[in-house]
Protein backbone atom coordinates (compact mmCIF):
# COMPACT_ATOMS: atom_id res chain seq x y z
CA UNK A 1 0.00 0.00 0.00
CA UNK A 2 1.48 3.48 -0.81
CA UNK A 3 -0.69 5.19 1.47
CA UNK A 4 2.36 5.73 3.76
CA UNK A 5 4.81 6.44 1.58
CA UNK A 6 2.74 9.43 -0.03
CA UNK A 7 3.11 10.79 4.05
CA UNK A 8 6.91 9.80 4.55
CA UNK A 9 7.92 13.63 3.77
CA UNK A 10 5.16 15.00 5.35
CA UNK A 11 6.00 12.82 8.57
CA UNK A 12 10.11 13.64 8.72
CA UNK A 13 9.01 17.13 8.64
CA UNK A 14 6.87 16.31 11.31
CA UNK A 15 9.83 14.57 13.31
CA UNK A 16 11.01 18.31 13.76
CA UNK A 17 9.33 18.78 16.34
CA UNK A 18 10.73 16.76 18.35
CA UNK A 19 13.35 19.66 18.26
CA UNK A 20 11.03 21.83 19.98
CA UNK A 21 11.90 20.89 24.01
CA UNK A 22 12.55 23.49 26.69
CA UNK A 23 16.31 21.38 27.52
CA UNK A 24 18.14 19.32 29.84
CA UNK A 25 17.94 21.99 32.62
CA UNK A 26 14.24 22.39 32.71
CA UNK A 27 14.08 18.38 33.02
CA UNK A 28 16.79 18.29 35.27
CA UNK A 29 14.55 21.12 38.12
CA UNK A 30 11.63 19.53 37.32
CA UNK A 31 11.17 17.35 40.28
CA UNK A 32 12.29 19.92 42.61
CA UNK A 33 9.76 22.87 41.10
CA UNK A 34 7.05 19.64 41.46
CA UNK A 35 7.47 19.41 45.12
CA UNK A 36 7.46 23.07 45.01
CA UNK A 37 4.45 23.40 43.21
CA UNK A 38 2.78 20.77 45.42
CA UNK A 39 3.88 22.35 48.70
CA UNK A 40 2.05 25.63 47.51
CA UNK A 41 -1.23 23.43 46.46
CA UNK A 42 -1.43 21.77 49.58
CA UNK A 43 -1.59 25.30 51.11
CA UNK A 44 -3.68 26.75 49.11
CA UNK A 45 -6.35 24.40 48.99
CA UNK A 46 -9.84 25.70 47.63
CA UNK A 47 -13.19 25.24 49.38
CA UNK A 48 -15.28 22.98 47.85
CA UNK A 49 -17.95 25.71 46.61
CA UNK A 50 -14.95 27.07 44.43
CA UNK A 51 -15.26 25.21 41.88
CA UNK A 52 -19.15 25.28 41.69
CA UNK A 53 -18.19 29.29 41.66
CA UNK A 54 -15.34 28.41 38.48
CA UNK A 55 -17.82 27.00 36.34
CA UNK A 56 -20.79 29.47 36.79
CA UNK A 57 -18.93 32.25 36.59
CA UNK A 58 -15.76 31.52 34.78
CA UNK A 59 -17.20 32.42 31.05
CA UNK A 60 -18.23 36.00 32.47
CA UNK A 61 -14.90 36.70 33.83
CA UNK A 62 -13.70 35.14 30.10
CA UNK A 63 -15.70 37.75 29.26
CA UNK A 64 -17.72 35.55 27.04
CA UNK A 65 -21.36 35.24 28.44
CA UNK A 66 -22.44 31.64 27.80
CA UNK A 67 -26.38 31.56 27.27
CA UNK A 68 -26.80 28.46 29.39
CA UNK A 69 -24.74 29.79 32.19
CA UNK A 70 -27.14 32.71 31.69
CA UNK A 71 -30.25 31.28 31.82
CA UNK A 72 -29.79 29.27 34.77
CA UNK A 73 -28.76 32.53 36.59
CA UNK A 74 -31.81 34.46 35.75
CA UNK A 75 -33.75 31.29 36.28
CA UNK A 76 -32.37 31.16 40.04
CA UNK A 77 -32.75 34.78 40.56
CA UNK A 78 -36.37 35.06 39.75
CA UNK A 79 -36.76 31.72 41.94
CA UNK A 80 -35.03 33.49 44.54
CA UNK A 81 -37.22 36.61 44.65
CA UNK A 82 -40.35 34.53 44.35
CA UNK A 83 -39.29 32.45 47.31
CA UNK A 84 -37.95 35.65 49.71
CA UNK A 85 -41.45 37.30 48.42
CA UNK A 86 -44.25 34.93 48.87
CA UNK A 87 -46.78 34.67 47.05
CA UNK A 88 -48.41 37.72 45.38
CA UNK A 89 -52.26 37.57 46.00
CA UNK A 90 -54.73 39.82 46.60
CA UNK A 91 -55.97 40.49 50.51
CA UNK A 92 -58.87 38.62 51.94
CA UNK A 93 -62.29 37.91 50.59
CA UNK A 94 -65.53 37.94 52.10
CA UNK A 95 -67.58 34.37 51.11
CA UNK A 96 -71.26 34.12 51.04
CA UNK A 97 -71.15 31.83 54.21
CA UNK A 98 -69.70 34.10 56.42
CA UNK A 99 -66.07 32.75 56.31
CA UNK A 100 -63.36 34.61 54.82
CA UNK A 101 -61.38 33.47 52.13
CA UNK A 102 -57.33 34.19 52.78
CA UNK A 103 -54.35 33.84 50.29
CA UNK A 104 -53.04 31.11 52.94
CA UNK A 105 -56.53 29.45 54.00
CA UNK A 106 -59.91 29.85 54.79
CA UNK A 107 -60.94 31.88 58.12
CA UNK A 108 -63.93 30.44 59.60
CA UNK A 109 -65.10 33.24 61.69
CA UNK A 110 -63.61 36.85 60.42
CA UNK A 111 -63.74 39.85 62.84
CA UNK A 112 -66.88 41.96 61.50
CA UNK A 113 -67.07 44.37 64.90
CA UNK A 114 -64.89 45.02 67.59
CA UNK A 115 -67.52 43.51 69.90
CA UNK A 116 -66.15 39.99 68.36
CA UNK A 117 -62.68 41.13 69.64
CA UNK A 118 -63.85 39.87 72.86
CA UNK A 119 -61.92 37.49 75.42
CA UNK A 120 -63.09 34.21 75.52
CA UNK A 121 -62.29 32.35 79.05
CA UNK A 122 -60.00 29.32 79.11
CA UNK A 123 -58.88 26.28 81.52
CA UNK A 124 -55.09 26.16 81.64
CA UNK A 125 -52.45 24.71 83.18
CA UNK A 126 -50.90 26.38 85.86
CA UNK A 127 -46.87 25.84 85.81
CA UNK A 128 -47.43 24.25 89.85
CA UNK A 129 -49.58 21.53 88.26
CA UNK A 130 -53.47 22.86 88.62
CA UNK A 131 -55.93 24.72 86.75
CA UNK A 132 -57.16 27.73 86.26
CA UNK A 133 -59.45 29.74 84.16
CA UNK A 134 -57.67 32.88 82.15
CA UNK A 135 -58.83 35.10 78.99
CA UNK A 136 -57.27 34.32 75.80
CA UNK A 137 -58.21 36.27 72.70
CA UNK A 138 -58.73 33.24 70.04
CA UNK A 139 -57.36 35.62 66.79
CA UNK A 140 -53.93 33.77 65.90
CA UNK A 141 -52.34 36.08 62.95
CA UNK A 142 -53.08 39.43 62.78
CA UNK A 143 -56.00 38.63 59.55
CA UNK A 144 -58.21 39.99 61.99
CA UNK A 145 -59.59 36.20 61.76
CA UNK A 146 -61.40 34.97 65.32
CA UNK A 147 -60.83 31.65 64.51
CA UNK A 148 -59.55 29.34 61.83
CA UNK A 149 -59.91 25.71 60.37
CA UNK A 150 -56.92 23.73 61.69
CA UNK A 151 -56.53 21.72 59.54
CA UNK A 152 -55.30 24.86 57.05
CA UNK A 153 -51.82 26.26 57.91
CA UNK A 154 -50.97 29.67 57.80
CA UNK B 1 6.64 3.70 9.69
CA UNK B 2 6.94 6.14 12.44
CA UNK B 3 10.68 7.19 12.83
CA UNK B 4 11.20 5.56 16.51
CA UNK B 5 9.25 3.04 18.03
CA UNK B 6 8.10 3.95 21.81
CA UNK B 7 10.67 3.46 24.64
CA UNK B 8 9.82 1.15 26.96
CA UNK B 9 8.39 3.18 30.21
CA UNK B 10 10.85 0.67 32.43
CA UNK B 11 14.00 1.12 32.37
CA UNK B 12 16.44 -1.87 31.63
CA UNK B 13 17.67 -2.36 35.08
CA UNK B 14 15.31 -0.72 37.61
CA UNK B 15 11.94 -1.35 39.53
CA UNK B 16 9.32 -1.44 36.87
CA UNK B 17 6.63 1.15 36.94
CA UNK B 18 4.34 -0.66 38.89
CA UNK B 19 6.36 -1.95 41.52
CA UNK B 20 7.33 2.00 41.88
CA UNK B 21 3.66 2.75 41.93
CA UNK B 22 3.16 0.79 44.92
CA UNK B 23 6.31 1.89 46.90
CA UNK B 24 4.89 5.49 46.40
CA UNK B 25 1.43 4.31 47.88
CA UNK B 26 3.12 2.81 50.55
CA UNK B 27 4.08 6.38 51.20
CA UNK B 28 8.12 6.27 49.55
CA UNK B 29 8.19 9.74 47.67
CA UNK B 30 11.49 9.11 46.14
CA UNK B 31 9.64 6.61 44.18
CA UNK B 32 7.25 8.69 42.88
CA UNK B 33 10.04 10.97 41.79
CA UNK B 34 11.53 8.45 39.80
CA UNK B 35 8.12 7.99 37.81
CA UNK B 36 8.10 12.03 37.44
CA UNK B 37 11.92 11.69 35.96
CA UNK B 38 10.70 8.64 33.75
CA UNK B 39 7.49 10.21 32.02
CA UNK B 40 8.41 13.70 32.26
CA UNK B 41 9.95 14.15 28.95
CA UNK B 42 7.41 12.60 27.14
CA UNK B 43 4.22 14.19 28.65
CA UNK B 44 5.88 17.24 28.25
CA UNK B 45 6.38 16.71 24.32
CA UNK B 46 2.35 15.59 24.14
CA UNK B 47 1.10 18.54 26.05
CA UNK B 48 3.28 20.94 24.58
CA UNK B 49 2.21 19.49 21.04
CA UNK B 50 -1.24 20.18 22.31
CA UNK B 51 -1.03 23.52 23.39
CA UNK B 52 1.96 24.85 21.54
CA UNK B 53 3.18 27.18 24.26
CA UNK B 54 5.77 26.18 26.97
CA UNK B 55 4.56 27.90 30.00
CA UNK B 56 1.08 26.53 29.84
CA UNK B 57 3.09 23.37 28.92
CA UNK B 58 5.12 23.66 32.50
CA UNK B 59 1.59 24.43 34.02
CA UNK B 60 -0.42 21.28 32.89
CA UNK B 61 2.62 19.17 33.35
CA UNK B 62 2.62 20.26 37.18
CA UNK B 63 -1.06 19.48 37.29
CA UNK B 64 -1.07 16.34 35.92
CA UNK B 65 1.80 15.13 38.21
CA UNK B 66 -0.41 16.23 41.12
CA UNK B 67 -3.45 14.74 40.04
CA UNK B 68 -1.96 11.44 38.97
CA UNK B 69 -0.16 11.50 42.91
CA UNK B 70 -3.27 12.60 44.24
CA UNK B 71 -5.40 9.79 42.37
CA UNK B 72 -2.64 6.75 43.12
CA UNK B 73 -4.19 4.56 45.55
CA UNK B 74 -7.30 4.55 43.28
CA UNK B 75 -5.10 3.43 40.77
CA UNK B 76 -5.89 -0.56 40.57
CA UNK B 77 -3.85 -1.46 37.52
CA UNK B 78 -6.30 -2.45 34.91
CA UNK B 79 -4.31 -0.58 32.58
CA UNK B 80 -0.46 0.24 32.82
CA UNK B 81 0.63 3.02 34.78
CA UNK B 82 2.00 4.35 31.47
CA UNK B 83 -1.66 4.51 29.68
CA UNK B 84 -2.92 5.89 33.01
CA UNK B 85 -1.04 8.60 33.15
CA UNK B 86 -0.59 9.56 29.68
CA UNK B 87 -4.85 9.55 29.41
CA UNK B 88 -4.44 12.29 32.46
CA UNK B 89 -1.97 14.06 30.45
CA UNK B 90 -4.23 14.06 27.22
CA UNK B 91 -7.88 14.55 29.20
CA UNK B 92 -6.12 17.44 31.06
CA UNK B 93 -4.91 19.15 27.86
CA UNK B 94 -8.23 18.68 26.53
CA UNK B 95 -10.04 20.48 28.97
CA UNK B 96 -7.48 23.25 28.79
CA UNK B 97 -7.73 23.70 24.93
CA UNK B 98 -11.59 23.68 25.63
CA UNK B 99 -10.93 26.77 28.33
CA UNK B 100 -9.06 28.41 25.82
CA UNK B 101 -11.27 27.87 23.25
CA UNK B 102 -13.96 30.12 24.87
CA UNK B 103 -10.93 32.67 26.26
CA UNK B 104 -10.34 33.20 22.57
CA UNK B 105 -13.57 36.00 21.68
CA UNK B 106 -11.96 37.56 24.94
CA UNK B 107 -8.25 37.92 23.79
CA UNK B 108 -6.26 40.82 22.62
CA UNK B 109 -5.10 41.25 19.30
CA UNK B 110 -2.04 40.98 20.76
CA UNK B 111 -2.09 37.34 22.40
CA UNK B 112 -3.30 36.32 18.52
CA UNK B 113 -1.28 35.97 15.34
CA UNK B 114 -3.07 36.56 11.73
CA UNK B 115 -5.06 33.76 11.31
CA UNK B 116 -6.57 34.57 14.72
CA UNK B 117 -4.81 31.46 16.47
CA UNK B 118 -3.02 31.88 19.88
CA UNK B 119 0.27 33.42 18.89
CA UNK B 120 3.10 30.40 19.45
CA UNK B 121 6.08 30.43 21.96
CA UNK B 122 8.50 28.14 19.88
CA UNK B 123 11.96 27.97 20.86
CA UNK B 124 15.14 28.38 19.07
CA UNK B 125 16.17 24.89 17.04
CA UNK B 126 18.14 27.27 14.10
CA UNK B 127 21.51 26.84 13.19
CA UNK B 128 23.03 29.97 14.75
CA UNK B 129 25.68 30.19 12.07
CA UNK B 130 23.58 30.23 8.75
CA UNK B 131 20.94 33.29 8.96
CA UNK B 132 19.17 32.18 5.83
CA UNK B 133 18.73 28.46 6.86
CA UNK B 134 17.86 29.89 10.72
CA UNK B 135 15.34 32.15 8.88
CA UNK B 136 13.61 29.13 6.56
CA UNK B 137 13.47 26.83 9.65
CA UNK B 138 12.05 29.16 11.99
CA UNK B 139 9.79 29.84 9.08
CA UNK B 140 8.76 26.63 8.38
CA UNK B 141 8.65 24.89 12.45
CA UNK B 142 5.78 28.45 12.33
CA UNK B 143 3.91 26.80 9.65
CA UNK B 144 4.28 23.48 11.12
CA UNK B 145 2.30 24.64 14.22
CA UNK B 146 0.24 26.43 12.64
CA UNK B 147 -1.00 23.74 10.51
CA UNK B 148 -1.21 21.54 13.66
CA UNK B 149 -3.40 23.78 15.85
CA UNK B 150 -5.75 23.75 12.98
CA UNK B 151 -5.86 20.22 13.09
CA UNK B 152 -8.76 19.45 15.96
CA UNK B 153 -7.75 17.93 19.40
CA UNK B 154 -8.27 14.33 18.67
CA UNK B 155 -6.77 14.37 15.17
CA UNK B 156 -3.82 16.35 16.96
CA UNK B 157 -3.22 14.10 19.64
CA UNK B 158 -2.64 11.22 17.38
CA UNK B 159 -0.24 12.58 14.84
CA UNK B 160 1.26 13.60 18.19
CA UNK B 161 1.21 10.19 19.84
CA UNK B 162 2.20 8.45 15.85
CA UNK B 163 4.26 10.86 14.31
CA UNK B 164 6.28 12.61 16.49
CA UNK B 165 6.22 10.62 19.56
CA UNK B 166 6.61 7.33 17.73
CA UNK B 167 3.49 5.03 19.50
CA UNK B 168 2.16 2.44 17.99
CA UNK B 169 -1.46 2.47 16.69
CA UNK B 170 -2.44 -0.52 19.44
CA UNK B 171 -0.91 2.11 22.33
CA UNK B 172 -2.45 5.21 21.18
CA UNK B 173 -6.10 3.36 20.84
CA UNK B 174 -5.66 2.36 24.95
CA UNK B 175 -4.73 5.73 25.38
CA UNK B 176 -7.70 7.90 23.65
CA UNK B 177 -9.94 4.67 24.71
CA UNK B 178 -10.76 4.29 21.11
CA UNK B 179 -10.21 1.21 18.52
CA UNK B 180 -7.09 0.80 16.76
CA UNK B 181 -9.33 1.56 13.26
CA UNK B 182 -10.47 5.14 14.74
CA UNK B 183 -6.30 5.90 15.41
CA UNK B 184 -5.46 5.01 11.91
CA UNK B 185 -8.72 7.07 9.82
CA UNK B 186 -8.02 9.83 12.70
CA UNK B 187 -4.42 9.69 11.33
CA UNK B 188 -5.13 9.48 7.70
CA UNK B 189 -7.21 12.59 7.59
CA UNK B 190 -5.08 14.19 9.88
CA UNK B 191 -2.00 13.58 7.54
CA UNK B 192 -3.97 14.21 4.61
CA UNK B 193 -5.17 18.36 5.98
CA UNK B 194 -1.18 18.78 7.31
CA UNK B 195 -0.09 18.04 3.83
CA UNK B 196 -2.91 20.02 2.25
CA UNK B 197 -1.68 23.03 3.94
CA UNK B 198 2.46 22.28 4.43
CA UNK B 199 2.16 21.13 0.45
CA UNK B 200 4.49 23.68 -0.49
CA UNK B 201 7.21 22.24 1.85
CA UNK B 202 7.54 18.79 0.82
CA UNK B 203 9.07 17.17 -1.93
CA UNK B 204 7.20 16.34 -4.58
Amino acid sequence: MSQKEDFSELQKLLRLKRLETPGQEYFNRFVDAFHTYQRREILQEEPWYAKVVEVLFEPWVAGVPRLATVAASAACLVAGVAFFLGPIQSGTAQLADGKVSHPRGIVVAAAQTNASLELQPELIETAAGGEEIQDRPLYVNGHNALAYDSRLTF
Amino acid sequence: MPAEVALPSDLENGPTDEELVASTVKGDLGAYDELIRRFQGRLYGVIYHLTSNHEDTNDLLMEVFDKAYRSLPTFRGQSSFYTWIYRIAINRSFNFLDKRKRRQGAMSLNELDEDGLPKLDLPDVSPQNDPNKSLMLNELQNKLNESMLKLSKEHRTVVTLFDIQGLAHAEIAKIMGCTEGTVRSRLHYAHKQLQKSLGIYLKK
